[in-house]
């Protein structure tokens, strides 16, 4: 059993078996976004690695692969901007206002409570790029010297915030245009709002990658400048 | 149940050997590694992957055989982006403690900026979208 256990195979199979299982469950229940198969599988890798005694640095050098695919797949990400591409370029004075008023916004919001609340300056820049697409925003808290895998979750948190309740809040504020309701979404929850977005329609989810992008590119360049007020 | 013949429409001829979805691998592992180069000769202080998704938009604009070339490897990606965020999600175990002693402030810090985020983007977008519209 040790053998089995501790071969370094060991961690990709229990994380590929309990993702196949995650989304197979989702499916079956007629995919409610709080059960989202990254989080039904984050849980159930964790627990069966404390159960089996398996130390994460043992378990990150067994997914290695999966960590070196965010680089080819942060790059073809170019795909859904490069699709909304024509209909972007028409309004690109709106798109690159909203773009950047939102951006002010959000990290103005997320600076201020933290600070509000006297909250230590490495996890200020550790909340910092949770609007963006997770691959991007990995990279990032290495950047700005932020703890990774807590960066990881508030980005998933923002994620499913967006797909459990993005939707309900822009119809309440009365936004209704598919393509702005797709951008705020992207904007705000990356990939797995996203997914969201297209489940309302393909123009909300076309707007909705584009946001995601632009915001990731946007992030990359502001926040090295931002986390610099926060020592990093 | 049998796989579909390998052939991207449009394809050119070279690497016709490898499966469509290895020959896209390979090429997007070129573009963050072009990505990653332009960022170490030019100082950026970028991530090399971002660099690439970069070259990409602007090689794809003007070529679409770059595009179809990708696309094999590049969508189920995009499509299971969330299944590489598993492995950091997991280390969180190990950062339980300091999550949990900050977890108001960053609970308000997420959801306020959210909410905020959300709001003033849909509606701005909203209102400059039908401004730009009219006649």
């Amino acid at each position: 059993m040790n053998a089995v256990v501790h071969a370094p195979a060991f961690g990709l199979a229990l994380t590929l078996l309990a993702y196949l299982g995650a989304g197979e469950l989702h499916r079956r229940l007629g995919r409610p976004a709080l059960l989202a198969p990254v989080l039904v599988t984050t849980v159930v890798v964790a627990v069966v690695l404390q159960v089996l005694g398996i130390g994460y640095d043992e378990y990150l050098a067994s997914v290695s692969v999966l960590t070196l695919l965010l680089g080819p797949a942060t790059v073809a990400l170019a795909l859904p901007l490069l699709r909304a591409g024509r209909a972007l370029l028409a309004s690109r004075a709106a798109v690159l206002a909203t773009l950047l008023v939102t951006g002010v916004v959000s990290v103005g919001v997320t600076v201020g409570a933290l600070e509000l609340f006297g909250v230590a300056d490495d996890l200020v820049r550790t909340a910092l790029p949770r609007s963006v697409t997770t691959p991007v925003a990995l990279t990032l808290a290495g950047t700005l010297h932020g703890v990774a895998t807590l960066t990881v979750v508030l980005t998933l948190v923002s994620g499913v915030l967006g797909a459990v309740a993005g939707p309900a809040l822009l119809s309440l504020v009365r936004v209704t245009d598919p393509r702005a309701r797709g951008f705020a979404v992207g904007l705000t929850s990356h990939g797995i709002g996203t997914s969201r977005a297209l489940a309302e329609s393909e123009v909300a989810g076309g707007w909705s990658s584009a946001a995601m992008v632009l915001n990731a590119l946007a992030m990359t360049v502001a926040l090295p400048l931002v986390a610099r007020w926060f020592g990093g | 149940m049998s796989a579909p013949p390998e052939t991207a429409p449009g394809a050119g001829g070279w690497g016709r050997h490898v499966p469509a979805v290895l020959a896209a691998l390979g090429v997007l592992l070129l573009l963050q590694l072009l990505g990653t180069l332009v960022v170490a000769v030019l100082h950026l202080p970028v991530p090399g992957a971002v660099v690439g998704l970069v070259l990409l938009v602007a090689f794809g604009a003007r070529y679409r055989g770059l595009l179809r070339r990708v696309e094999p490897a590049g969508d189920p990606l995009l499509r299971h982006l969330q299944l590489l965020f598993v492995p950091p999600g997991v280390g969180v175990v190990t950062e339980g403690s300091r999550l949990a002693a900050a977890a108001g402030p960053l609970a308000l810090a997420v959801g306020g900026s959210f909410a905020v985020g959300l709001v003033v983007a849909g509606l701005l977008l909203q209102a400059l979208l039908r401004r730009g519209e009219r006649p």
